[in-house]
């Protein structure tokens, strides 16, 4: 097309060279745009395939039976309508939000403090900040095989060895509906806290000194600067923080399903577990589908509250 | 007006006063802040300890709860080690990782270096929507991707295991913005020199890569040998079963203890090594990136 207009123009002798020109242009370019779509091209068809396809397939499997074959018959809203229904789905979601309403506060305030005596110009910090993120590379099945005998149920245990010198228990930490969600966040506290912590520990090194040092002269006390520069600047890494310790709390489920496999008596039966055993015990995919999309919408909507509150507090 | 002199001297006093008292409450401060560091380590520790403790006691010589073995044995490792199922398990979880990690930052390096330094069309509408997909998590779409994966044979394969999981967001996104910080005459130079666009990812754009790549590596490593989820549903034989999903079996036939302590513990040490050796570049990719 560019080269059309070009020779339209009123000299022949350059139009010729600019055409030739344009046109050696034009090819290193596309040779260029070639090689880019070649570049892009595994990727994009890996995203495709094991991505896009599968986050629409999870919409249009909510709305539908599937059995293993390719058998499909939709049923518009019934599996939404099921779980609306189902008891078992309520304890879930409230299994969840139970959970994550004890890991988020507990890793979030362990992860700052901890930030804030590491970012102080003590000795030996770089060793301290290194020790608190160890758990944090271990998988949780190993974090489970361990936590599982400091939980276990007799004085074999070393959670009841500890108590049992102030004559308490022995308690199944893990056999008690009381018990059992409490003993799971702390265990997830002590796998986390230290990437929150990395993070916050970032932030917290990002504030420029000079900010501090001004408060002081003025004879701000440690707090004042603490709530009114520290926690103000902070602001973006605790909404990421809180964003990013929610989202892994709602997806629970390697802990589960290695040291309760949701028990007792559903007391530690989260979303995410609920979701294995419907689509990968019993088979539903249409039903595990449409819980996926209830936790996709759950976790998008909380982060958006976190949002707005984390902003307005700014104002 | 109040003599010069005066207040100067007065200003003087009070401020060594303050700084004595600075310097004592800095004092007291940083003993504080040793004690609750001290503290949490010893509480971030105990895990470890006990497992290192109870693999290498034998059953019930471990005094609770000082976590002190009254007597030492190597047996619970030396039966680990013997186990022919744990070694195959340790052995695909190290395909499953490595593999990944070399094809996921191949893949990630040549689309990172197309969307930082080509102009094409689609390109920011293709680079975005990838980074969107971050949004989902995992577990959304884990039943149509079983499903796809088991329609298609890819069940108890190392690429029904290995291929899904390649299709990483993270890694493209950190390297475009690595890419895009490298400066356009290098390229241009080399393209001047006749190089193809081949050889100017893999002879420029790749070795200058090589911190991020690291980076990256680490990470998708650990993600790997860590992961459990979808590796428990496609790797359901022997064959294929990594090790966190042959270690949570072992688990669920109630072992002795010592016993799948040295199990955890022998699946820790790739872990530890990297943790050791590589120590910065963790503490550099999370401070940089959030990567997780």
């Amino acid at each position: 097309m560019r080269s059309s207009q070009v020779s339209q123009l009123p000299n022949q002798e350059q139009s010729m060279q600019a055409q030739r020109r344009s046109l050696s242009a034009l090819w290193r370019q596309s040779r260029e745009a070639r090689a880019a779509y070649l570049f892009v091209l595994p990727v994009f068809v890996l995203f495709v395939v094991f991505r896009f396809g599968p986050a629409i397939a999870s919409l249009v499997l909510s709305f539908a039976d599937y059995e293993i074959g390719g058998n499909i018959t939709f049923i518009g809203l019934d599996n939404y309508r099921q779980l609306v229904d189902d008891s078992v789905f309520w304890q879930s979601v409230r299994v969840t939000v139970v959970y994550t309403a004890m890991v988020m506060p507990l890793t979030t305030i362990t992860a700052l403090s901890l930030a804030l005596l590491l970012t102080r110009s003590l000795r030996g910090v770089g060793l301290f900040r290194a020790l608190f993120f160890l758990p944090y590379i271990t998988s949780t099945v190993m974090a489970a095989i361990i936590w599982l005998w400091i939980y276990s149920p007799t004085d074999s245990g070393l959670l009841n060895a500890v108590v049992g010198i102030a004559d308490i228990g022995p308690i199944g930490w893990l056999q008690d509906q009381a018990t059992v969600l409490p003993a799971l966040a702390i265990m997830s506290t002590w796998k986390g806290f230290g990437y929150s912590m990395m993070i916050f520990v970032a932030g917290l090194l990002a504030i420029p000194e000079m900010y501090h040092e001004a408060a002081q002269i003025d004879g701000a006390t440690w707090w004042q600067r603490f709530t009114q520069i520290t926690l103000p600047l902070l602001k973006p890494i605790i909404f990421f923080v809180l964003v990013i310790e929610t989202i892994a709390s709602f997806q629970v489920f390697d802990a589960v399903y290695v040291m309760t496999s949701g028990g007792p008596a559903r007391g530690s039966f989260t979303l995410v577990y609920m979701l294995y055993t419907q689509g990968f015990q019993y088979f539903n995919f249409g039903y595990a589908s449409a819980i996926g999309i209830f936790l996709f919408v759950a976790i998008l909507i909380i982060a958006m509250i976190q949002r707005r509150l984390v902003g307005r507090s700014e104002s | 007006m109040i003599s010069q002199e005066g207040s100067r001297s007065a200003i003087s006093s009070d401020r060594t006063y303050a700084t004595r008292r600075l310097g004592v409450r800095r004092l007291a401060g940083s003993t504080l802040s040793y004690l609750v560091l001290v503290n949490v380590s010893i509480a971030t520790l105990i895990p470890f300890v006990s497992m290192v403790m109870l693999s290498v006691s034998p059953p019930g010589a471990l005094d609770l709860p000082n976590l002190i073995p009254s007597s030492f044995t190597l047996e619970h490792f030396h039966n680990i080690l013997a186990n022919a199922s744990l070694v195959r398990w340790t052995t695909n979880s190290l395909i499953y990782s490595v593999t990944s990690v070399v094809l996921a930052l191949l893949l990630a390096s040549l689309a990172g270096y197309a969307f930082a330094k080509k102009r094409f069309w689609g390109r920011d509408v293709m680079f975005w929507s990838f980074i969107a997909m971050i949004m989902i998590p995992a577990q959304v779409t884990i039943v149509p991707l079983f499903i796809l994966i088991a329609e298609a044979g890819g069940i108890d394969t190392y690429w029904g295991l290995i291929l899904p999981t390649l299709a990483n967001a993270q890694a493209v996104f950190l390297m475009r913005q690595f890419i895009m910080g490298i400066s356009d005459e290098l390229i241009d130079a080399a393209k001047l020199d006749g190089a193809s666009e081949f050889r100017v990812y893999w002879q420029i754009i790749l070795p200058l890569t090589i911190p991020v790549l690291a980076t990256l590596g680490i990470f998708i490593f650990l993600f790997h040998w860590n992961d459990f989820f979808w590796p428990l549903l496609v790797a359901q034989s022997d064959e294929t079963r990594t090790l966190t999903v042959g270690l949570s079996t072992m688990q669920a036939r109630a072992p002795s203890t010592g016993f799948i302590m040295a199990g955890a513990a022998f699946s820790f040490i790739p872990n530890l090594v990297i943790f050791i050796a590589l120590q910065r570049y963790i503490a550099q990719g999370i401070a940089l990136t959030g990567f997780r």
